[in-house]
Parts: C-alpha cells; sequence; structure tokens
C-alpha cells in the first residue's frame, strides 16, 4: 500500500528490485539514476560489500512532480541477491507496492530465477501480501547471452499466467526504462485510497 | 485561519520542535518503518532526510531480527555514537520512530527524557492523522490522478529507440 499523506502532500510508491545474484538489480538502478536528469532523482545510496555485491540494498528516490497537489515519488531499491540473505530481502520488501523480478537470461541459471522467486512469493506472504494479486513485473535481463533462456521459461516453470515481461540488457540500458514504465503503471493502475 | 488538517502537522511538529530545543539537538525527524519521512524539524538542510529515513528503517528493522535471535521481540531504542555527531532513535507506537541528531554527547540523557515524554502524544496524533487519512484526502480524485499520473510516467520513464532488448 502506498504511502498517502494528505497533511504532507505527498504520494510514495515503493518498487522493489528482486531476483538472483548477479542478475543486474544494481546495474538497472543505477541505468535509471543516470538516465533521469537531475530535477526528478535524489542521491542513489549503494551499500555493497568490497567486491561490489549489494550487502543490504540500493536505494534513490524518483519525485515525478504534483499531480492535484500531492507531491508522486517512487523510491527505488534493490535486494541483496544472495541465497543467505533472507533477512535482508524480507526487511525490504516491507511496504513494497511492485516489484520487478530481474531473472538472469543465461541458460545454466533457470533453477536460481526459479529458486529466488518462489522465496519472493514466501517473503511477500509473510508481509500478508497475496502475490497473485501483487504487481510484478518479470524482467528476462542479459538477452545478449548465449545460449539463453527462451521466453516463457520462467513462466512455465513456476506457472505463471498473465504475468508482464519484459527484456533487457540492463548493462547497456537496453529496456531498463521500459520495465520501470511497466511496472510503475502496473503500480498506478491499481491505486485506491483505503 | 488556517485550515484543521494543518493543526495536525503543526502540533507533530511543536513536539519535535520543543524536543530539538529542550535537548538542544540539531534535528528531529519522525519516519515509518516503511523508510518514509513524515515531518522533519530543526536544521534539516544539511542532511539528506529521504536517505536517512530509508537507512534508518532498515537499520531499526535489522535490529529487530537481531533482538529475535537473542530472544527479545525488539529494541525500542537504538543509539549511534560519533565522534561529534550522535543519533538517537526510538520506536513511536509500532508503525513509526523517532530520529534525533545531536553533538553534545552530554545532552544524551536528556536526549532520553524528551523522547520519552513526547511519545505518547506522538502515537495519539499518528494514530489520529492514520484514521482522518481518507477523509483528508477527498480532495483527491483517484480517477483523475491516475491518469495524470501515467501522463507523468510516459513523460519521464523515457523508453528510446535503442532500448529494444528483444531484436
Amino acid at each position: 500500500m502506498p504511502h498517502l499523506d494528505p497533511i504532507e502532500k505527498q504520494i510514495v510508491f515503493k518498487i522493489v528490485y528482486f531476483g538472483p545474484g548477479m542478475s543486474g538489480k544494481t546495474t538497472n538502478l543505477l541505468y535509471i539514476h543516470k538516465a533521469l536528469t537531475d530535477k526528478y532523482k535524489g542521491e542513489m545510496l549503494v551499500l555493497d560489500t568490497e567486491k561490489e555485491r549489494t550487502l543490504f540494498f540500493d536505494f534513490f528516490p524518483v519525485s515525478l512532480g504534483t499531480v492535484q497537489g500531492y507531491s508522486l515519488k517512487f523510491h527505488l531499491y534493490t535486494i541483496p541477491g544472495q541465497i543467505f540473505y533472507e533477512a535482508s530481502r524480507r526487511i525490504i520488501l516491507l511496504g513494497a507496492d511492485g516489484v520487478v523480478f530481474v531473472a538472469d537470461s543465461s541458460s545454466d541459471r533457470l533453477d536460481d530465477n526459479t529458486e529466488m522467486f518462489r522465496l519472493m512469493n514466501e517473503n511477500l506472504r509473510s508481509h500478508d501480501i497475496d502475490p497473485s494479486c501483487f504487481p510484478v513485473v518479470l524482467q528476462y535481463n542479459k538477452r545478449d547471452r548465449n545460449p539463453r533462456l527462451e521466453i516463457g521459461t520462467i513462466e512455465r516453470e513456476l506457472g505463471l499466467d498473465n504475468i508482464p515481461v519484459t527484456e533487457s540488457i540492463a548493462i547497456e540500458g537496453k529496456g531498463v526504462m521500459k520495465t520501470l514504465q511497466v511496472v510503475s503503471k502496473e503500480i498506478i493502475k491499481r491505486f485506491q485510497i483505503s | 485561519m488556517q485550515l484543521p488538517k494543518n493543526e495536525d502537522t503543526k502540533t507533530i511538529k511543536d513536539l519535535l520542535s520543543g524536543l530539538v530545543k529542550r535537548s538542544e539537538a540539531i534535528t528531529a525527524l519522525l519516519i515509518s518503518r516503511e523508510g518514509i519521512c513524515l515531518s522533519k524539524v530543526g536544521n534539516v538542510e544539511s542532511l539528506n532526510s529521504t536517505a536517512l529515513a530509508a537507512l534508518v528503517a532498515g537499520m531499526f528493522a535489522a535490529t529487530k531480527e537481531v533482538a529475535n535471535i537473542v530472544g527479545e521481540e525488539q529494541f525500542s531504542i537504538l543509539l549511534q555514537q560519533g565522534e561529534k555527531r550522535h543519533i538517537h532513535i526510538s520506536l513511536i507506537g509500532q508503525k513509526s520512530m523517532m530520529i534525533v541528531v545531536f553533538e553534545d554527547y552530554k545532552r544524551i540523557g536528556r536526549v532520553r527524557h524528551e523522547a520519552r515524554t513526547i511519545s505518547p502524544d506522538l502515537i495519539r496524533l499518528l494514530e489520529s492523522r492514520e484514521q482522518s487519512k481518507k477523509k483528508d484526502s477527498d480532495d483527491l480524485s483517484v480517477p483523475e490522478f491516475r491518469e495524470y499520473a501515467l501522463n507523468l510516467i510516459d513523460r519521464i520513464f523515457v523508453v528510446g529507440e535503442e532500448e529494444d532488448a528483444s531484436s
């Protein structure tokens, strides 16, 4: 549920980039941060290890402007993809309004992708969120890899119907803004005041 | 004449301002456990309050996990001691946290006392703010909001031709 504050006049949506380790979550955020002009973005936080693996999360805020007197903002987060950071992933998913699941298209990473997707669903349920009613966009990243997973493989493996899918090569910026567009629109379409 | 809903903000800000003044702190922020800044007073220009809120919420949540490991439900206060500046973080109800940044470490007792003193009033005001949220946001038309927001997304999250990764 977004943070709606009628007093401070702001609506903040939280988008989390989820996915297995080294699938390109931070690369997505870095590209978005680079692509947006200064007036729309805040400073980016990168909490990583010496080997540049995400330790806790990456974060930056995006302010789109004012809608009906309310400041419209998106807060973008990544999670640490390494399997042992389970607690951190659960913490970061708290209050999320939508997820981009960044899958690694390399054909030998199918199991990593599906395992992490299942863990994500468990994390969502731990916050009383029904994953089947929650905005998730499946991004097949690293489409320049060979051999690579065919589009549809992960959906078939996990029995996912009607999940929005995008393709990307995040390191080159390809498909990154498209994915952000798709997930943010999915979130806005479901917005309501509860 | 001020609208009633501004009175609410003023009261939360008043409480935080009183704390800052009495404890000689630099700044005080109220944040949600999701990491969003709800209110801030004092010398806030020098601090990136958005980033601070995101980090402290993450830190507090991580500390809750630590508390669980040692058999506590949660820790209600966190103190970060630096060389020149220190941070006192306290849980406000179950959904919010207050961050007080101060310089003179000898004031820690006062900071703690003031934080504890205003906590019940902050909880009460936050609850009333939550309850009146729907009524206070009746100036917001959801269909129009959606339409404008979708337009902004199209305009700002620009997808160029070079973006296509499927070909």
